[in-house]
C-alpha cells in the first residue's frame, strides 16, 4: 500500500520517526523534526538539512540498522532518499514484504 | 530519419550489466541484472599501482567488455559489434539499425549525457546506453542511470562515441543477434560461479582477488607517504567510497548484486548452500559499505592519522579474510 493510502496517523508516526532517525544520526542541531517539510528535498542546493553525500550512507546505514533494509543500488538510493516522504514509501513497501 | 522504438525503459545497477540485459529481455530472453553479472563472473577485486595510473586505485570488477563476452559466450548469444574510427560511418551504421527497428547498444562518454544531471557528469569513457530510436536529430536513449527514457542530439552523441582518451568508445556498439530458445542456465551459472571462485583466490596474481584485498589492507598504510598533503590524502581516501558506491557497482563494490546471483543461482540449481552464502555475502556487503562510509567520514573530516589509516587498514584486511574463506566455501557448494 503506497503511502499516500496508509493512515493518516500511521504515515504520520512513520515520517516522523524517519526525520527523528535523520537528525539524530547525523547530530543535526539547527532544525527539529517538527520543522522539516515530509516533501522538502533532503538533498541538493536548497535543502534545509543541509545534507551531502556521506551524509547519504550514514542515511543508508540507519535505514538499515533500524528497519533491516538495503538500499543495495546507488540509482535506487539518489531516487529514495529524495525527501522523508520517498524514503518512508520506500520503507512501507519493504517492510511488507519482511 | 524519425523511428522510436516500442522499448522497455528500466533503470539498473550498473550500466553495462544494465544496458545488456535491456537489449537480452528485449529479445525475448528472460534474464535479470544480477544473473548477468554472476554468470559472466563479474565479480572482482584488484589493486593497481602501476605507473599507468597517477594514484593507486582499487577495481571491484571484472574489464569493461568482459561481462558482454562471457555472457555471448556461456548463453552462446550471437553479438553484432563494430568499431568505427569514421565517425560518419559510425553514426550511418547505427541510422540504419534504427531504421530497421534494432536497438543498440553504445560505447560512450558518460560526461555527454547532457539529460543527466550537472554534478553527475564526469569523464569516463566506458558508460553504455541503448540508443532506441531518432526523432528529429535527436536520438532516443534509454540509460540506465537515469529514470525515464531521454534524448541526445546527433552532435552530442558523435562527441560522446568518439570521445578521445584511456579506453576511447571509437564508436563501439553492438546488439544481440541471435539468441538461443529455451537457455538452461544451469551450467552458465555453474561455469560462472567456478571462475569467480578461480579469479578471487586461485590467480597467482598478488594484486588480484584476495591477494588483492589484502595488498589494498596492506598498502594503504604507505599512502600518507605517497601525497602532496593532506588536502592530497583526503582526496585519494574518499575516492574509496566512490569507487565501492558510486561508479554503478550495485552498491558495495558489487557484493550486493553478487549475493543477489547467489540467490537467483540456488534457485536456479536447486542448491540451499548457495543461499546461505548469498546471505553471507550479503553481510560482506554491509562490511565493505562500513569501509566505504569510514573512508569518506575520515576524509572529509581530514580525521587521517596513522591510527585512522591502520584503523581503515584492519577493516579492509578482515573483508579480505572473509571473501577467502567466501569463494573456499562457495567453490566447494558447486
Amino acid at each position: 500500500m503506497p503511502v499516500d493510502k496508509m493512515p493518516v496517523d500511521e504515515k504520520k508516526k512513520l515520517t516522523h520517526e524517519i526525520k527523528n532517525l535523520i537528525i539524530e544520526k547525523l547530530k543535526i542541531t539547527h532544525i527539529t523534526a517538527e520543522e522539516v517539510d515530509d516533501d522538502t528535498p533532503l538533498f541538493g542546493k536548497d535543502n534545509p538539512l543541509g545534507l551531502d553525500s556521506i551524509d547519504a550512507i550514514e542515511i543508508v546505514l540507519a535505514l538499515k540498522e533500524k528497519y533491516d533494509v538495503r538500499l543495495a543500488d546507488q540509482n535506487l538510493a539518489r531516487e529514495i532518499l529524495v525527501s522523508v516522504n520517498t524514503i518512508a514509501d520506500f520503507l512501507e513497501k519493504e517492510l511488507k514484504n519482511q | 530519419m524519425d523511428k522510436v522504438i516500442d522499448f522497455e525503459h528500466k533503470m539498473a545497477a550498473h550500466c553495462e550489466t544494465g544496458t545488456l540485459t535491456a537489449l537480452l529481455n528485449y529479445n525475448g530472453l528472460n534474464i535479470t541484472e544480477p544473473l548477468v553479472f554472476g554468470i559472466a563472473n563479474g565479480i572482482f577485486f584488484g589493486y593497481l599501482d602501476s605507473s599507468n595510473f597517477p594514484f593507486p586505485t582499487i577495481i571491484v570488477r571484472s574489464r569493461p567488455g568482459q561481462v558482454r563476452e562471457n555472457i555471448s559466450k556461456r548463453l552462446n548469444v550471437k553479438l553484432n559489434k563494430w568499431r568505427f574510427k569514421d565517425p560518419d560511418k559510425g553514426e550511418s551504421k547505427l541510422d540504419e539499425l534504427i531504421s530497421k527497428g534494432i536497438p543498440t547498444a553504445a560505447q560512450v562518454d558518460f560526461f555527454y549525457m547532457t539529460y543527466m544531471p550537472d554534478w553527475q557528469r564526469v569523464h569516463i569513457n566506458v558508460h553504455f546506453i541503448n540508443i532506441i530510436g531518432k526523432k528529429d536529430d535527436k536520438y532516443i536513449i534509454s540509460d540506465s542511470y537515469y529514470p525515464r527514457k531521454s534524448e541526445l542530439n546527433s552532435d552530442m552523441m558523435r562527441k560522446a562515441r568518439w570521445a578521445g582518451g584511456f579506453m576511447a568508445p571509437k564508436g563501439f556498439m553492438y546488439y544481440p543477434d541471435e539468441i538461443p530458445e529455451n537457455i538452461d542456465f544451469k551450467k552458465p551459472v555453474i561455469k560462472g560461479i567456478k571462475r569467480a571462485c578461480r579469479n578471487m583466490i586461485s590467480l597467482p596474481v598478488p594484486f588480484v582477488g584476495v591477494k588483492g584485498i589484502y595488498k589494498f589492507a596492506d598498502k594503504i598504510k604507505e599512502w600518507p607517504s605517497l601525497v602532496r598533503d593532506t588536502d592530497h590524502l583526503s582526496h585519494e581516501i574518499m575516492k574509496i567510497n566512490i569507487l565501492l558506491e558510486d561508479q554503478g557497482t550495485g552498491g558495495a563494490g558489487f557484493r550486493f548484486m553478487y549475493a543477489t546471483f547467489l540467490q537467483q543461482a540456488a534457485e536456479i540449481l536447486n542448491n540451499n548452500n548457495l543461499l546461505d552464502l548469498s546471505k553471507r555475502m550479503m553481510e560482506n556487503g554491509d562490511k565493505w559499505r562500513e569501509i566505504s562510509y569510514f573512508a569518506a567520514k575520515i576524509g572529509k573530516n581530514r580525521d587521517l592519522g596513522n591510527d585512522r589509516i591502520e584503523e581503515l587498514s584492519l577493516l579492509i584486511k578482515k573483508r579480505a579474510d572473509e571473501e577467502k574463506d567466501f569463494f573456499k566455501e562457495l567453490r566447494k557448494a558447486v
